[in-house]
């Protein structure tokens, strides 16, 4: 076998590699057995309230954060091109902030732009209707009104896997209704 | 990933030192494409590898960081500079009491994340309370955020800032499913520039499984390392 061939080989091995790397890299836990959502009522940073049962019959990407989390950071554009793309699917993203104010979130959103609501959960009382342990972690939930997955840590949330997974679970809906 | 070939079987510029000239030898011998592709085929096949743990240095700030990689658990533990951990937590409502206080009690920033697949299901969990802090005059446990708040005098942390503490340190318990991982910090409870040694505990599909770091060094009290 000549050298050019065997360094082909190690290049078609370390591409196969990277490949499976990446791909495995975006992915959903889900979670069976159908357990409703906790309903909360929220504002926005401008002011809007948001009940979660309101939204009843669309897909929602329930995301809780902090502006001092990196991983929560490093999300948020990933997060911002998706609603791009699925806001007019019918599929809504609320990103619950953990205990600060509009202004600290007004600042961060300078750098980190997002056209998803941002809810403040001044008190820490939303969150604690939820089993969440840290920041990031993010609830998908079905139009039935089910928590439906779980991603704890950030995730690239325009990756194809995950947008056909938001995608099924809304189309589901629109099957059934 | 790091990954560690035989050193004999890494290619050698002393080898064959004489017929160089004559007969040029490939960049990369048989014998290694052959290692690299089963180390490549075995990566392809989700073999789990043994502990590896790897010690570096960031260039910049000079914070040094531990990382293990084991089965399907990866921990990465990295200095943090009492002062950057003071300015965190005064920036967030603390008195410079309980910021300092803070501070000075070996915080590490810790990333904990399950490596596995969702075809593993697999599911890793760390409690910190069974995490041992190991020195020569001794051992302890972590310092544990939910004592750690209990211990403050009413009225002396707001609210605000009692929510900051409790989401910017690690869980104490928590549970990993493929692809999740979680930050935080973690307080090993020593003074600024102490080294030990840390029996880390965790469990993998439900098989308990313990691996030492040795000489973790908490940061020194200065504003950067050198």
């Amino acid at each position: 076998m000549s050298a050019v061939t065997l360094r082909q080989l190690l290049c078609g091995l370390l591409l196969l590699v990277a490949g499976y790397s990446a791909q495995a890299g975006e992915s959903l836990t889900p979670l069976p057995g159908g357990k409703p959502a906790p309903d909360f009522e929220l504002v926005d940073t401008d002011g809007k309230l948001h009940r979660l049962s309101d939204y009843r019959g669309k897909t929602v990407i329930l995301n809780f954060w902090a502006t001092w989390c990196p991983p929560c950071r490093e999300e948020i554009p990933s997060m911002n091109r998706a609603w791009r793309q699925l806001a007019k699917e019918d599929v809504v993203m609320l990103a619950v902030n953990m205990g600060e104010d509009e202004d600290t979130i007004f600042v961060f959103t300078a750098d980190y732009p997002a056209e998803f609501p941002l809810l403040l959960d001044r008190d820490g009382s939303v969150i604690a209707q939820w089993p969440v342990k840290g920041l990031p972690t993010t609830y998908i939930i079905a139009p039935d009104g089910s928590i439906a997955y779980r991603a704890i840590g950030g995730r690239n949330w325009d990756d194809s896997d995950i947008m056909d997974i938001l995608r099924a679970l809304q189309k589901q809906r629109q099957g059934a209704g | 990933m790091h990954i560690n070939l035989p050193a004999a079987n890494l290619p050698s510029p002393r080898r064959h030192p004489g017929n160089r000239m004559l007969h040029p030898q490939p960049a990369v011998s048989l014998m290694t494409i052959r290692n690299l592709c089963v180390l490549l085929l075995l990566l392809l096949a989700g073999t789990p590898l043994a502990a590896e743990i790897a010690r570096s240095a960031d260039e910049e700030t000079g914070l040094r960081k531990w990382h293990l990689a084991e089965g399907k658990l990866e921990v990465e533990l990295v200095q943090r500079l009492p002062d950057q951990t003071r300015g965190f937590f005064m920036a967030r409502g603390f008195s410079p009491a309980i910021a300092d206080e803070i501070a000075v009690s070996c915080i590490f920033q810790t990333i904990i994340r399950n490596t596995g697949t969702q075809a593993d299901a697999v599911a890793v969990s760390v409690d910190l309370a069974q995490w041992r802090v190991i020195r020569a005059d001794g051992e302890q446990g972590v310092r544990l955020k939910e004592p750690w708040m209990a211990s403050w005098p009413e009225n002396s942390v707001g609210e605000a800032s009692r929510l900051a503490f409790q989401w910017a340190l690690f869980p104490t318990q928590q549970e990993f499913l493929a692809d999740d991982y979680n930050w935080g910090m973690t307080a090993f409870g020593l003074p600024p520039g102490a080294v030990f040694d840390l029996d880390l505990v965790w469990q993998e599909d439900g098989t308990m499984h313990t691996t030492r770091i040795a000489a973790l060094e908490c940061a020194p009290d200065v504003e950067r390392l050198q």
